[in-house]
């Protein structure tokens, strides 16, 4: 068969839900690697070099956090959590232990193939910012990189340098969650307690500024009490 | 050791109050004959005011002390040798101790009576969704069944017509799951819900966000001040509190074509409304919409599932355990109004 597919590692316990989700991802053309613990999971990690990682938090030999600790070592493959949980501290651990972005059980189809597709695009163009002349496209959004510039259907858009950063970073890792703190620490470096509000305020003014809704926010989503996330045009919800 | 600190506070500023109305009544009075009565209302505010028996008690010995000692005679000397003293020291000791008793039992009555009634919400409410995850389950299991034992003998139509209905009970049932979750994170912390300041604009695009997914076809007005608000709350059951009620809408306020989220901000306070314009609630919902027992004595007659006063009264123990009320009415031109109001704050642009 084609080798070109992308390759998915599954770590996951419990039965019913891992050939559900394996085969969601077959039937969408890609290819799975399962695993049901994670001592497995970093063995199959090591030796098959997946393009994705699906990796339920709950697992019986040792807590998913200690695989993402394992693979963010020396690789930068995305990673995403799956979680029972609603707890936004567990979101936080994990993103902040360098997972790419998270799924809540129960999820519906679509929610979990708009993730993979965006955390697959996440890696493959992390680093377009840093191309001299490159530009970052989202529907009708376009930020030039070098020009400083962002135009919403044509129409430049007059950001302070602050809202510009931070979009820009935002859509460096368009598709990846990025907590509060990860946001303030690079735009302003320390963290301090009035930093989330100052963000919060910037974020206020871009979406004024980009003219979006509540209910209609194309570009970026509000990951409540965790952080914000770029959408990427593969999503579509 | 705080509580200690300030109960011990209570008992001598009581005390030392008391012992100054004596001394001022003795002055304008010229008599002492008041002085137990005075002590007595001393020891039955301080067991009012402190917490177990302990305070009461030693306010009433020390009472006892003050009372022979500086109003009965000899004035400034103890004397429980004289038999009419060491009478009134004794019928003051009894009073004030049985005084203290009662006082403290009554507070923890009061206690144990909202205690009872969380209970009763709490097992009313389990009541109602055991009834009701019946049907949905019956449903998934039974359609399954069916498709896998007549794979080849049902029509493609057929099955997907009772896959969709597997799809459609799973997802009552997920919603009824984060119910029961949202009331487990009340109940289960016992310092109460976990406040965070969340941007009002950020909420009700998430709330958005999670009711289209569910509810696609339903276009919600939205009726937001412009400034900058932050609410404190606890956000995941804020969130779920919103989606509650505009899924309720959807789902129970027949002929309705408009929704509205409204919030207004005046004076540190932001209050919340979901207004639909449909069929308005009954009057037997209207009498005590949050309870939770609808669902379980009202049969289900149109064969839709009810979860609305499930959600109701999840709502109404969330808003509650935020210090707030859950209010509905029916509104003068017609349809449903839910609101509540919360502490919020606005800020100017700070950069």
């Amino acid at each position: 068969m084609s080798n070109n597919k992308y390759k998915i590692l599954l770590i996951e316990d419990e039965q019913n839900i891992q050939s559900l989700i394996e085969a969601i991802l077959t039937t969408n053309g890609y290819q799975v690697v399962l695993s049901e613990n994670c001592q497995t999971g970093m063995r199959l990690f090591s030796s098959h070099q997946p393009d994705l990682v699906i990796l339920d938090l709950g697992l019986p030999d040792m807590d998913g956090l200690e695989f993402l600790k394992f693979a963010r070592q020396e690789h930068t493959t995305p990673i995403l959590v799956l979680s029972a949980r609603t707890n936004e501290i567990d979101k936080v651990t994990s993103l902040d232990m360098g997972a790419n972005d998270y799924v809540t059980k129960p999820f519906g189809t679509a929610e979990l193939l708009a993730r993979v597709r965006a955390a697959l695009r996440t890696s493959r163009q992390n680093s377009a910012a840093q191309i001299p002349g490159a530009k970052f496209v989202l529907q009708d959004l376009t930020i030039d990189y070098d020009k400083r510039i962002v135009s919403v259907s044509g129409e430049d858009i007059h950001l302070t340098q602050t809202e510009f950063n931070i979009l820009a970073f935002l859509s460096e890792h368009a598709g990846k969650v990025l907590t509060y703190s990860t946001i303030i620490r690079s735009i302003w470096g320390a963290t301090d307690s009035g930093s989330i509000k100052k963000l919060q305020v910037n974020m206020a003014n871009i979406r004024k500024k980009c003219g979006t809704k509540p209910g209609d926010n194309r570009y970026i989503i509000n990951e409540l009490g965790v952080g914000y996330r770029m959408r990427t045009d593969d999503e579509l919800i | 050791m705080k509580k200690a600190l300030r109960d011990l506070g209570v008992t001598l500023l009581i005390l030392v109050l008391s012992f100054c109305a004596n001394l001022m009544l003795q002055h304008l009075l010229g008599t002492a004959v008041h002085s137990v009565s005075v002590s007595i209302l001393g020891v039955f505010l301080t067991s009012l005011y402190t917490n177990g028996y302990l305070w009461g008690v030693l306010s009433t010995l020390a009472n006892v002390f003050i009372v022979n000692f500086s109003f009965t005679e000899p004035f400034f000397a103890f004397d429980f040798i004289t038999p009419s003293n060491l009478a009134a020291a004794f019928v003051m000791l009894i009073i004030a101790f049985m005084t203290s008793m009662f006082t403290t039992k009554l507070k923890y009555q009061e206690k144990n009576r909202a205690e009872a009634d969380r209970e009763k919400m709490r097992a009313n409410l389990l009541r109602a969704i055991s009834h009701d995850l019946r049907t949905p389950l019956t449903t998934i299991y039974g359609s399954t069944s069916t498709i896998i034992d007549n794979y080849d003998a049902l029509s493609r139509e057929k099955q997907l017509k009772l896959l969709d209905e597997v799809r459609s009970d799973s997802q009552w049932l997920i919603r009824m799951v984060e119910n029961l979750l949202s009331v487990t994170r009340i109940d289960g912390n016992p310092l109460g819900i976990v406040k965070s300041p969340v941007v009002l604009e950020e909420l009700v695009d998430a709330v958005l966000q999670k009711f289209h997914s569910r509810c696609p076809n339903q276009w919600v007005v939205v009726d937001i001040p412009d400034e900058f608000i932050t609410v404190d709350c606890d956000i995941i059951l804020l969130e779920q509190v919103l989606v509650n009620l505009l899924e309720n809408a959807v789902f129970h306020a027949k002929g309705m074509d408009a929704l509205t989220l409204r919030a207004k901000f005046h004076q540190k306070q932001v209050t919340i409304a979901i207004i639909d314009n449909g069929c308005g609630l009954s009057k037997e919902l209207l009498s005590n919409p949050f309870d939770g027992i609808h669902v379980a004595t009202q049969p289900l007659t149109d064969g839709s599932r009810n979860n609305m006063g499930i959600g109701l009264s999840v709502c109404s123990t969330i808003i509650r355990a935020h210090g707030s009320k859950l209010g509905a009415r029916n509104r003068p031109e017609g349809g449903a109004e839910f609101y509540f109001t919360l502490t919020a704050e606005d800020s100017e642009n700070e950069q």
